[in-house]
């Protein structure tokens, strides 16, 4: 296993419930992705590993281009490596063709997105019931409701999408991603979209969710900041991750 | 038991989630109808569904009220007639069968008032008669609809004979060996069988009296009729039976066949009609076609999300097949509300016509709307949608990643063969229908080669324009939006092929409806006889020719009438030498109407043969070196030896059998005449002139007994001929038809109007194409005007260019639906509709002109709401907008 699994350095410095008893939640070994350009063959990731385990927050850096949407997207199990192992609460993805990949994800993997991904003609509370409506349940409504006030909007159900700030938007967002009680919240780049304060707003509300929530978080940002909160934070270069110290992290 | 407890369970399981999914699929198309694609494909569902309906509902209801009333006309549903009396054994089958049935018994008898005397139609009814509507009769009381006819020692009578013997309500008229007592006066009578062909006047009668009379005598030609009402199930059981009276010479009347119609107009409505129907569902297809893209455009994102939150492929095909099953349901819904109310507001401008009841609306054109709304959704959506399905996930962290759209070979394909299938649906012709789309296909193809063509054509005459002294000069927009629509070339190529099957079905139904009006004018022009002079003596014939003088034009024309009977046919009793089918035809046991003529009568038109020659004029091809005068002397001294050249009416040598070179003989009084056929003719019967079957050549019949007939129109109301002709020749007849002309012509109008009405539906329909497309290219153009104000460009040029845009791409579409248009009339007119292709001069200025104002117009409007967008939100800088 690589040094980029085990003892994290960051763990020590922060004091979250990382459970190394369980078996890990999320496991890659050897990924790699090469994507055809014209005749060219092009590798964004290779021999790349990484497990994480329930309820560890870990945060993924790199340069714009370095491939850190691709990692998240093979992570979440919304695209196939091209060689490597991949394994997704305990079960391995390569077993799975598309549709099965979907149906594992379903109401356990919750997302958050850079540009909010709200459906336009749908309103704060329809975005949120989206997810939801996949399974049918008595209590869709009232949770979806009251995930909206938990993020503050629970005056704003019915408020389309253009009629939210980004902010705003982005908190119909984090609801969306929790509402379904999901065991890992993957996250892309969800400041990237906003002002420093509004920001650090939706930074405070993702981990105060998530400590509720006791949900697994994989931040993919080039935000510093919101790095640290992170019981872990690893850079991407050259296709693979190396573990930062707090120092780096800092820097 | 464990296994059948979970498999129930798993049943419920099963339903609930169907349930569920059915639901999702609702509000799911709840919150979509927020965005314009979704309502512009509603708009274009809905509106298919009316079209169809509304047709298909009044069509269906026509079609049912005219059996009925055709059944009124005849007399009822079946209508035997033969020379003898009808076998009781016959009877009781007929009624076995579950029909009503009616005696009637025809002839022709003098009657008297005193010592005046007349020859009347005599119609001999029973208490069962009318099987079907009622006759308008004055019975003291002012004219009046009686289900009934005269009781027993009662008869109504004609009201011409009050002219010609004085009868009067109250008065004794003697028929035959008996007297009755005149208590109606006959305005119309309930079935119209014989009624104008039978010159004389008519006396109907209880069936009661007629032993009474005497005048059913062996050797006395009488008619005798049963006629018979009941549903075309029961008429059908006997189909066997009636050929098997057909062979023995029964002339068969069925309503199934043998309907007498509103004659070639309302034929010609209804066939029209139909090609609207079909208009308006393909140019609603064509618009959902647009709406289509758009929407799975704009679902793209939500199937992405859908995948990243776990939603299988098959849930993603399930939960948009349902959402758009929702919309079409609720599409046909309010499309077959829409179109019970249009064919309601058809019927409306239809009912003053006739006494036409028709039927209430069937549900087989409302199942015809739904079918044809998911068939229009299926074919012109589908392959679209299954785009949907293909969506990877990854698209929500890649904005790029779009699946390939639908190819457009497969989107045209499967297109074609909904709208076939519909064609053949519709049209019942499969052979057709399939022409029509190979032809179709072949001129989209062709096309789309033109619309390349004139797009190259646009870009390179924009590049010759001036720059443009200032900033948004009309030359500069116009370079810049033609250069705009150059570039997007497959899109614009696309909305240019849509635009122009628009304009085309638009103008063609247009051009169609004018044509029919024509036709239909021409059918019946100002100066239509309405008045019948009948019985005119030889000897009132110059007198009669100088009243008419001045008064009516000169066009009008006197025809001697002689009247006389068929005997043989190629030398064979009638019976015998015609097929079949022919056996009961009336031609061969009544007194046919013989004419001599040496022209062509007006509206006659030779389809076989040759018209007489000079030669012809008398008896025999051998005397052609005599003249004329003495043929006269010659016929009548040997009038059995000679065979004459004759000209037969075309139709009724279909039945006969008959073709040219075939003889006919005739008696004639007690004269024997036979003639070969020469010539074949085809005519107007609705023509309100005088029509013969039989023309001979003159020189051969004059020295029978005969007199004259004609026709002329009378402009003048107040015109004191009708009354100086009744008053100098009291045994001339003179009918005045300005009633029933004017029936006819306010048919006409009716239909007429019920065209237009079908016209604005394929005009909206056309619109909802225009709406449909502009709101699919709404975000292209949005993101361009985005970025040409971000350079600088001011409300006044953007605003400029996207109308010079508008404008460039109506024009363009509207010269190609010309050019179609063009040729899609002509293919209908000599292919379907029997009228004369003509070139449409106006149509190639008025289609572009009006094809740049409309399309101009609509896209303007459409894009006002993005000009007032600030740049950040028209180029997504603002996140989804």
């Amino acid at each position: 296993m690589s040094s980029t699994t085990s003892s994290s350095t960051m763990s020590s410095t922060t004091s979250t419930s990382s459970n190394h008893d369980l078996a890990p939640i999320l496991q890659a070994r050897h990924l790699g992705k090469q994507v055809r350009s014209g005749d060219r063959s092009l590798t964004i990731l290779s021999d790349l590993s990484l497990t994480v385990f329930p309820g560890e927050t870990v945060a993924i850096l790199g340069e714009s281009g370095a491939g850190k949407s691709t990692l998240l997207g093979l992570l979440a199990g919304l695209d196939a490596p091209s060689s490597g192992e991949l394994k997704l609460f305990g079960e391995s993805l390569a077993a799975l063709d598309e549709d099965g990949r979907a149906q594992l994800r379903a109401g356990r993997v919750g997302f958050v997105f850079q540009n909010f991904q709200l459906l336009p003609t749908l309103t704060a509370l329809e975005n949120v019931l989206l997810p939801l409506e996949l399974a049918p349940a008595a209590d869709n409504d009232a949770r979806a409701r009251d995930w909206l006030m938990r993020v503050g909007l629970g005056e704003r159900l019915d408020h389309l999408p253009k009629q939210l700030s980004g902010g705003e938007q982005q908190r119909v967002a984090l609801a969306r991603a929790f509402v379904t009680g999901a065991e890992l919240v993957f996250a892309d780049e969800p400041t990237g979209n906003l002002d420093p304060a509004t920001g650090e707003r939706i930074i405070e509300r993702l981990f105060a969710l998530n400590r509720e929530a006791g949900t697994t978080l994989m931040l993919v940002t080039h935000d510093h900041a919101l790095a640290r909160r992170c019981d872990r934070c690893l850079r991407l270069i050259d296709g693979q991750l190396v573990d930062m110290t707090l120092e780096e992290v800092g820097a | 038991m464990m296994a059948s407890g979970d498999s129930r369970r798993d049943t419920r399981r099963t339903w609930g989630n169907g349930l569920h999914w059915l639901g999702l699929a609702a509000r799911g198309l709840k919150r979509d109808l927020r965005a314009a694609d979704v309502r512009a494909l509603f708009v274009a569902l809905a509106l298919a569904v009316a079209a169809s309906t509304m047709i298909g509902f009044f069509l269906d209801r026509l079609e049912r009220g005219l059996t009925r009333q055709a059944g009124q006309m005849l007399g009822g549903d079946l209508v035997l007639e033969q020379g003898e009396p009808f076998s009781s054994e016959l009877k009781s089958t007929l009624r076995e069968a579950g029909l009503t049935l009616s005696d009637q018994v025809d002839l022709v008898s003098m009657i008297s008032r005193g010592e005046r005397f007349q020859p009347a139609s005599l119609k001999v009814v029973d208490s069962a008669y009318p099987l079907y509507g009622a006759s308008r009769v004055d019975v003291g009381n002012g004219v009046e609809p009686l289900p009934r006819g005269p009781a027993p020692g009662e008869a109504w009578v004609d009201p011409r004979l009050e002219s010609l013997i004085g009868l009067q309500l109250g008065d004794e008229v003697r028929v035959g060996r008996t007297t009755l007592t005149v208590s109606g006066i006959i305005e119309r009578e309930a079935d119209q069988s014989g009624g104008f062909s039978s010159f004389n006047p008519r006396l109907m009668m209880h069936v009661d009296d007629l032993a009474a009379t005497g005048l059913v005598q062996p050797g006395s030609r009488v008619e005798y009729e049963i006629l018979a009402a009941g549903p075309p199930a029961a008429v059908s059981s006997l189909d066997a039976r009636l050929a098997a009276l057909k062979r023995d010479g029964v002339e068969v009347r069925d309503v199934r066949v043998d309907r007498p119609g509103l004659g070639r107009a309302l034929e010609r409505a209804e066939k029209y009609l139909a090609l609207a129907g079909l208009a308006a569902v393909l140019l609603a297809g064509v618009a959902v076609a647009m709406a289509t893209r758009r929407y799975v455009d704009r679902h793209l994102d939500t199937a992405a999300l859908l995948r990243c939150f776990g939603a299988s492929q098959r849930q993603l095909t399930r939960l948009f097949a349902l959402q758009l099953g929702w919309l079409a349901l609720a599409a046909s819904v309010c499309g077959a509300l829409l179109g019970l109310a249009g064919q309601a507001g058809l019927l409306a401008l239809l009912t003053a016509f006739l006494p036409l009841e028709l039927p209430p609306p069937g549900p087989l054109p409302l199942a015809l709307g739904v079918l044809t709304a998911l068939a229009v959704l299926v074919g012109f959506a589908g392959p679209t949608l299954l785009r949907l399905k293909r969506v990877s996930a990854l698209k929500v962290l890649r904005r790029e990643l779009d699946p390939l759209p639908a190819s457009a070979w497969l989107v045209v394909a499967m297109a074609s063969l909904v709208f076939g299938g519909l064609m053949w649906l519709y049209s019942g012709d499969l052979w057709l229908s399939a022409a029509l789309l190979v032809g179709g296909l072949v001129m989209l193809v062709i096309l789309g080669g033109v619309g390349m063509l004139l797009l190259s054509g646009v870009l390179r005459l924009a590049a010759l324009l001036p720059q443009g002294s200032h900033g948004s000069s009309p030359t500069r927009a116009l370079r810049l939006g033609a250069r705009q629509l150059g570039r997007r070339r497959q899109a614009s190529l696309g909305q240019l092929l849509a635009f122009a099957v628009t304009f085309a079905a638009m103008a063609m139904i247009g051009l169609v409806r004018g044509d029919l009006l024509t036709a239909w004018q021409d059918q019946l022009p100002e100066d239509t006889p309405n008045y019948f002079a009948i019985n005119i003596q030889p000897q009132e014939r110059d007198a009669f020719v100088e009243t008419l003088a001045g008064a009516v034009d000169d066009r009008t024309a006197l025809y001697p009438m002689v009247r006389g009977r068929i005997t043989a046919l190629n030398g064979q009793a009638p019976q015998e030498a015609v097929p079949e089918s022919g056996r009961g035809s009336n031609a061969l046991r009544r007194e046919l109407n013989l004419t001599w003529r040496d022209t062509l009568p007006e509206g006659n038109r030779l389809v076989a043969g040759e018209w007489f020659g000079p030669g012809d004029t008398v008896s025999g091809a051998e005397a052609s070196s005599n003249d004329a005068a003495n043929a006269g002397d010659r016929a009548a001294t040997e009038p059995s030896d000679k065979v004459v050249p004759i000209s037969l009416e075309g139709e009724l040598a279909d039945r006969l059998g008959l073709a040219l070179g075939d003889t006919m003989s005739f008696t004639i009084g007690a004269d024997t005449l036979t003639g070969r056929i020469t010539s074949l003719r085809d005519l107007d019967w609705d023509s309100f002139r005088p029509n013969f079957y039989v023309i001979f050549p003159p020189g051969v019949l004059e020295l029978f007994g005969h007199t004259y007939i004609t026709a002329f129109h009378l402009g003048d109301a107040q015109s004191p001929l009708p009354g100086q002709i009744v008053e100098n020749f009291p045994a001339v007849s003179l009918l005045n038809v300005e009633a029933i002309l004017g029936q006819v012509r306010e048919l006409l109008t009716q239909v007429t109007r019920s065209v237009e009405l079908v016209l604005g539906f394929v005009l909206l329909a056309g619109i909802s194409v225009l709406y449909a497309a502009l709101i699919a290219s709404r975000p292209l153009r949005a993101h361009e005007s985005g970025l040409l104000r971000v350079f600088g460009a001011g409300d006044r040029l953007i605003s400029r260019v996207q109308g010079a845009e508008f404008a460039i791409l109506g024009l363009a579409s509207g010269l190609m639906g010309a050019l179609l248009a063009e040729l899609a009339a002509a293919g209908i007119y000599a292919g379907w509709l029997d009228l004369a292709p003509r070139l449409h001069p106006w149509l190639w200025i008025g289609l572009p002109l009006g094809g740049a104002l409309l399309v101009g117009l609509i896209g303007h409007g459409l894009s006002r709401s993005l000009r007032r967008q600030t740049p950040m939100a028209s180029l997504g800088l603002l996140g989804e907008s």
